[in-house]
C-alpha cells in the first residue's frame, strides 16, 4: 500500500447511469436516475429512508437488474462486465453491505480471503500476505482467528472494507457503512473511506443517511428523492443549494438529528 | 399516502382465490427446487475441486443422525419382531426373520432415514441458508462472483445423496440385529437367532439391498435440494428463516413418500 503522502493512483473507473428504473410490485422505486461518476471519485448519495439508495446499489453491482435505462461502467455495459468470468474481468467491484453479511462460519481471515481462493489467481502464500495487508489497513491486525460473532458491529463493518479491499476493486459500493455505529466509529469509518481514496484511488460510492459524513469525505453529494437524483453538486455547493429535501437535510444536519 | 394505501387494498379472495393461489405457490416450488436441483447436478462437475466442502457437509451429516439414526433403528427392529410375533405365534414364527429384513432393506431403512437425514440435516441446511439469505451473505457471495450453488448446496446435496445409502445400510444392520435381539431374549418367541438369520438370508436377496439403496440416493437429493430451495427462498428476517425451515421439513417429508410410491410402483412394474 501506498502511504497517504504520495500521489493517488487514481485507478478507479468511471460509472454512468441513465434512465435506470426499478418497480417492485407495481410501485416504481427508482424513476429515471441518471448520474455520473468519474473514476476515483468519492460520491455519497443521500436521501430520506425508502427513497432506493439501497436498490440503486443493487443496480449498479449487478444483484438485480433494472426495468429499464442503462449502466455503463469503466466503458463496458454492465450486463457485458457481469457476463465475463471473474478471472477476465478488467477490473473489479465490491460491495460493503449494510449489516456488513459476513459469512458467519467462516473466521475474519476467511472472510477476507474468500474471494481470492475461490478464483484461485494467488498462492496461498500471496492471499496470507494480502490478508494481514488489507486487516492492517483497516487496523484489525490480530483478528484473524476471530468469528464475525465475537467481533462488535464496527469491526464487523470494517472486516467487510477489508474483504473489498483485498481484490483491490476499481469501484467500491458502501450501503450504509455507518448505520447503527456510534459517533466516534463512524468517524473511523469516514477516515478509513477517505484513506481508501487517497491511497488507492479507487472509486467510492456511498449510500448514507447520514450528511455531515458525506460532506466531510464525498467529493460530491447526491440527493435522492422518489426515485430520482434531484441534486448532484460538491459539499461546498451542497451547503448553498436551495433545492426543498437538501435544505431539510441541512436543517436535521445542523440540529444534530 | 396512508389514504392511497388503503384504497389499494384488494379485496380478500374467496376459496376458489385462495386455492388457486395455494396451487400457484406449490408450482412455484416446485419449479424452483427442479431448477435449483439441475444446477447443483451441473455444479457436481466441480465435486474433485471443491471436495473438502463436500467432506465437512458429509460429516455434519453424518454427526447429526448417526446416533440417533442407531436408536431409531434398533428399537423399530424391535418392535417389528414384537408386533409379527404376536400376530404370527399361532402360524408360523419363522417368517420374523424375512419380515424384519425386507420391511428394513426395502422400506422403513430408506424412509426412516430419509425423514431423519430431511429433520436434522435438512432443517438445518435450510435455516443456516435462510439466514445468509436474510442477512445478505448469499448476495455478498454474487457480488464477489462466487456461485452460492457451487458453494453451499452442491457440497450439501453431494454429502446427502452420497450419505443417505450408507446411512440406509446402517440402519439396516442395526435394525436387523435389534430384530434378533428380540428374538434372542423374548421366551414367548420360540424362533432361534440362527432360524431368524437363516429364514432371512433365504428371503433377503441382493436386489431388495440395492432397491433401498436407490431409494436412498433419490431420497438423499430430496433431503437436500427442497431444504435448499426454502432456505434460498426466505423472505422476512428470524421469522422468515423459521417459516422457511418448518417448510423445508414438510415439503421434504411428503416428497420422499411421494417417491417412495413412485419407486415401488416403478420397481413392481420391472419385475
Amino acid at each position: 500500500m501506498t502511504s497517504g503522502s504520495q500521489q493517488p493512483k487514481r485507478r478507479g473507473v468511471a460509472l454512468d447511469l441513465r434512465g435506470v428504473r426499478r418497480s417492485y410490485g407495481g410501485a416504481e422505486v427508482l424513476r429515471g436516475v441518471d448520474l455520473s461518476v468519474n473514476a476515483g471519485e468519492l460520491l455519497a448519495i443521500v436521501g430520506q429512508s425508502g427513497t432506493g439508495k439501497s436498490v440503486l446499489l443493487r443496480q449498479i453491482i449487478g444483484l438485480e437488474r433494472p426495468d429499464a435505462g442503462r449502466i455503463t461502467v469503466g466503458g463496458l455495459e454492465l450486463p457485458r462486465y457481469l457476463a465475463i468470468p471473474p478471472e477476465e474481468k478488467p477490473f473489479r467491484i465490491a460491495m460493503v453491505f449494510q449489516n456488513a453479511a459476513l459469512l458467519a462460519s467462516l473466521t475474519v481471515a476467511e472472510n477476507v480471503g474468500l474471494r481470492l481462493r475461490e478464483h484461485r489467481r494467488h498462492r496461498p502464500d500471496e492471499i496470507e500476505a494480502i490478508i494481514h495487508r488489507v486487516l492492517a489497513d483497516v487496523e484489525l491486525e490480530g483478528t484473524e482467528a476471530k468469528l464475525p460473532s465475537e467481533l462488535s458491529g464496527g469491526m464487523r463493518k470494517r472486516v467487510a472494507i477489508a474483504r473489498a479491499l483485498a481484490v483491490d476493486p476499481e469501484l467500491i459500493l458502501y450501503d450504509e457503512p455507518t448505520a447503527d455505529l456510534d459517533p466516534i466509529l463512524t468517524q473511523q469509518i469516514g477516515e478509513l473511506i477517505g484513506r481508501i481514496r487517497t491511497n488507492r484511488g479507487s472509486t467510492q460510492i456511498i449510500v448514507t443517511h447520514n450528511l455531515p459524513l458525506a460532506r466531510a469525505i464525498a467529493d460530491r453529494i447526491a440527493v435522492l428523492d422518489q426515485g430520482r437524483i434531484v441534486e448532484c453538486s460538491t459539499p461546498a455547493e451542497l451547503a448553498a443549494s436551495r433545492q426543498p429535501l437538501t435544505r431539510e437535510f441541512l436543517r436535521a444536519a445542523a440540529l444534530g438529528v | 399516502m396512508a389514504v392511497e394505501a388503503i384504497g389499494r387494498v384488494p379485496r380478500r379472495p374467496g376459496p376458489i382465490g385462495r386455492l388457486g393461489a395455494g396451487l400457484l405457490d406449490v408450482l412455484q416450488v416446485l419449479g424452483e427446487a427442479a431448477s435449483l436441483f439441475t444446477a447443483a447436478v451441473r455444479a457436481s462437475a466441480f465435486v474433485p475441486v471443491d471436495r473438502q466442502r463436500v467432506v465437512v457437509q458429509m460429516v455434519r451429516v453424518g454427526t447429526d443422525t448417526l446416533s440417533i439414526g442407531a436408536l431409531l433403528s434398533v428399537f423399530v427392529g424391535m418392535v417389528l419382531v414384537v408386533q409379527a410375533a404376536d400376530q404370527l405365534r399361532e402360524v408360523n414364527e419363522s417368517v420374523l426373520g424375512p419380515i424384519v429384513g425386507l420391511a428394513m432393506t426395502k422400506e422403513l431403512g430408506p424412509v426412516m432415514m430419509a425423514f431423519l437425514l430431511a429433520g436434522r440435516a435438512g432443517s438445518a441446511m435450510a435455516a443456516e441458508l435462510g439466514s445468509m439469505t436474510v442477512y445478505d451473505e448469499i448476495n455478498a457471495l454474487r457480488t464477489m462472483d462466487i456461485d452460492p450453488v457451487r458453494f453451499l448446496v452442491m457440497p450439501r446435496f453431494v454429502a446427502a445423496t452420497l450419505a443417505l445409502p450408507l446411512l440406509i445400510l446402517y440402519s439396516d444392520f442395526i435394525g436387523v440385529w435389534g430384530g434378533a435381539l428380540v428374538v434372542a431374549i423374548d421366551p414367548a418367541i420360540k424362533l432361534t437367532t440362527n432360524e431368524y438369520f437363516a429364514r432371512m438370508l433365504e428371503w433377503v436377496h441382493f436386489s431388495d439391498v440395492v432397491i433401498g439403496l436407490v431409494k436412498g440416493l433419490m431420497f438423499g437429493m430430496i433431503a437436500s435440494v427442497v431444504p435448499c430451495t426454502f432456505g434460498l427462498r426466505t423472505r422476512g428476517g428470524t421469522e422468515g428463516i423459521a417459516t422457511a425451515t418448518t417448510s423445508a421439513v414438510v415439503w421434504s417429508f411428503i416428497l420422499i413418500l411421494v417417491f417412495d410410491f413412485l419407486i415401488v410402483r416403478g420397481s413392481f412394474t420391472v419385475n
